[in-house]
């Protein structure tokens, strides 16, 4: 059977213009499969950060093109980009970024009554079984700042999984987490991947993370290298 | 829900930090309080002024002058191209001072729509003498009922009353101070001398007081009857008609609806004062300016706080455009913010601009027959002071909320 494309990019370009100019993207080109697993990974400084930026439509500053879900997402305005990536695209980032002054539950239903095609005791519901499945039972309530670092970071993961977005995007989901939650993780994004199609793709610095990936990319100064 | 959800984080955002709301909505009270106060206070002021001018002053006069100066008999007779004319000393010979057909122009009056009163008047300036003393000052022979109508004189009576000039036909009512100055109290008598020198003597049966100066020092009331009868004119004579319309504001429109009828000079009050009309221009205009700088600097106030709290959640407003949210979400999210300070503000505002003006009412102020400090209030200014409240909230959370919508995420999301 032959596998549906998730992410496609083609020849993509991009420029740090401060403090110099300075070429960060020198022509990448990749597709990734409908339910792959993927890890970027890569020496600080070699793009790959700036590469999910990319991918996750928030940054437009590009040559090249990208499609998702065989949407051309390259050119679309701004609000265009937030409806989308409201419906299609989850994010998990380096400093989990939860808003510190709502509960741990009204950031994680927050993309979903954004998006709105559920009913609120629906997303609540959905809310509290994410909450659980991430090993956060008892702390729905709680305010986010009021979280440690690792209990944050698996809120934000829980957040980013409420829309069932078709894509996942992680700039070092596990960074904050122990190997014990760190494996819980990697297990649900995998399970995603194989049972509901769900396309996955995080920057890592964790070999053991990226080593339980389907596929690696390696990146150095601009360029893919495998 | 969308909307609903934006607004719900909006509400968190302002009870989250219930300190800052508090200080933000109290910049908004504060402004349109004093929006209040000043407006209600400045009308009070007006309307205490009006009230005192107006008991002496009608809203349009009606009386006769010669004003023809240029007049020139033999100009006609002769070619002036050719004739120069010289007259020396001229003088007015066939002058009739004041109305003749006084009656038929009441009549006339009373005929249009919007009077409220009419009177007639004959004005004479006597000497008043009393013994050895002796006071210049004017005679005024009124129609009593009419006159009272007109100025609410009767209510200025201190001693006897006014339509005591109905019963006594040689009866006169004095200001106190000139009564002072004569030295003489009620049933005493006064002997009035006129410009034509006839001389009568009348008894004091009433004395008013105005709390004008000038009034008070130098009128006295006949019944028009006896006036004209000092002066020797005839029962349809009057020096002055005085009228009174439904609004006072209307006089232009009034006064070219009835010139045509009538063959003499018509004044309003407003020419007849215009340092009155300046002085309550000039008191709202204060007013206006000093409210407005008020709101103005509560609306900087506001700026800077909606400033603040959007700089200080700058990394939310990345990660909700992150999750999906629009410029124009993050815009309602913060303008709802604005606009929540600003009606409650204003609403609190209201309700202690109210309150502090009637503490202000009674402040002790005993000058020119007021009691307290006045207050008058309007449902117009409390109307205004609401809107422009609001709207300074929203123009000013408007420019900061413009600056969040614009964020970029990846910039505050990368660091």
């Amino acid at each position: 059977m032959e596998k549906a494309i998730s992410i496609e990019i083609r020849n993509l370009i991009k420029y740090f213009y401060e403090p110099e100019k300075f070429q960060v993207l020198k022509g990448v080109s990749f597709t990734v499969n409908k339910g792959e697993f993927l890890s970027i990974v890569g020496k600080s400084g070699s793009g790959k950060s700036t590469l999910l930026y990319v991918l996750s439509t928030m940054d437009t500053d590009y040559e090249g093109s990208l499609h998702i879900n065989g949407d051309m997402l390259t050119g679309k305005t701004q609000n265009q980009l937030a409806a989308f990536r409201n419906e299609h695209i989850g994010f998990v980032f380096q400093f989990h970024y939860l808003l510190p002054e709502f509960s741990a539950l009204q950031n994680v239903m927050l993309p979903a009554l954004k998006l709105g095609k559920l009913s609120v005791e629906e997303i609540e519901y959905k809310a509290y079984e994410s909450l659980r499945l991430l090993d956060l039972k008892g702390q729905e309530l709680k305010n986010a700042k009021r979280l440690s670092g690792g209990q944050q970071q698996r809120v934000a993961i829980a957040r980013a999984l409420i829309n069932s977005p078709s894509v996942i995007m992680g700039d070092e989901p596990t960074g904050n987490l122990d190997t014990k939650n760190s494996r819980a993780v990697q297990d649900i994004f995998k399970q995603l991947a194989q049972e509901y199609g769900q396309t996955i793709i995080c920057v890592t610095h964790d070999p053991d993370f990226a080593n339980n990936t389907d596929r690696i990319i390696e990146m150095q100064d601009g360029l893919i290298l495998s | 829900m969308a909307k609903s959800t934006n607004i719900q984080i909006a509400r968190v955002h302002l009870t989250s930090k219930i300190g800052q709301t508090f200080v933000a909505v109290l910049g908004v009270t504060f402004g349109v309080s004093m929006y209040i106060f000043m407006n209600s206070f400045m009308n009070g002021v007006n309307k205490a002024q009006d009230d005192l001018a107006f008991r002496a002053l009608s809203h349009i006069r009606i009386y006769n002058q010669d004003s023809r100066n240029d007049y020139n008999p033999i100009a006609s007779q002769v070619d002036r191209t050719k004739t120069v004319i010289n007259i020396s000393n001229r003088k007015s010979i066939q002058y009739t001072t004041g109305l003749k057909n006084s009656s038929a122009i009441v009549s006339a009056i009373k005929k249009t729509t919007d009077v409220v009163a009419v009177s007639r008047q004959v004005n004479s300036n006597v000497f008043f003498r009393s013994g050895s003393k002796q006071v210049n000052g004017v005679v005024s022979g009124v129609e009593l009922k009419s006159e009272d109508e007109l100025y609410k004189t009767a209510e200025t009576m201190i001693q006897g009353e006014w339509n005591n000039l109905i019963t006594y036909k040689s009866g006169i009512i004095l200001g106190k101070l000139l009564a002072e100055k004569l030295g003489l109290k009620i049933n005493n008598s006064i002997n009035v001398l006129t410009s034509a020198g006839v001389s009568k003597n009348y008894i004091v049966v009433g004395i008013f007081e105005s709390n004008l100066k000038t009034m008070d020092e130098t009128k006295a009331y006949l019944n028009i009857a006896a006036a004209r009868q000092l002066i020797g004119e005839s029962s349809d004579y009057a020096s002055d008609i005085m009228v009174n319309i439904r609004d006072r504001e209307n006089t232009v429109s009034y006064i070219k609806k009835i010139a045509p009828l009538i063959p003499y000079q018509i004044e309003s009050w407003q020419e007849a004062n215009e340092q009155l009309v300046a002085g309550s221009e000039l008191r709202n205009i204060i007013a206006i300016a000093v409210s407005l700088t008020i709101l103005l600097v509560a609306g900087f106030g506001i700026y800077n706080i909606m400033t603040m709290t959007i700089n200080e959640k700058i990394k939310e407003i990345a990660i909700m455009k992150a999750l999906g949210f629009s410029g124009k979400d993050i815009m309602t999210i913060f303008l709802t913010q604005a606009n929540v300070i600003g009606i409650f503000g204003a609403i609190v505002g209201a309700i202690l601009g109210y309150g502090i003006s009637l503490l202000i009412n009674l402040v002790p102020f005993t000058i020119a027959g007021m009691e307290t400090l006045p207050i008058f209030f309007q449902t117009q200014d409390f109307l205004l002071a609401v809107c422009f409240g609001i709207l300074t909230t929203l123009i000013a959370g408007y420019l900061p909320s413009r600056k969040a919508s614009k964020i970029d995420p990846v910039i505050i999301i990368r660091g």
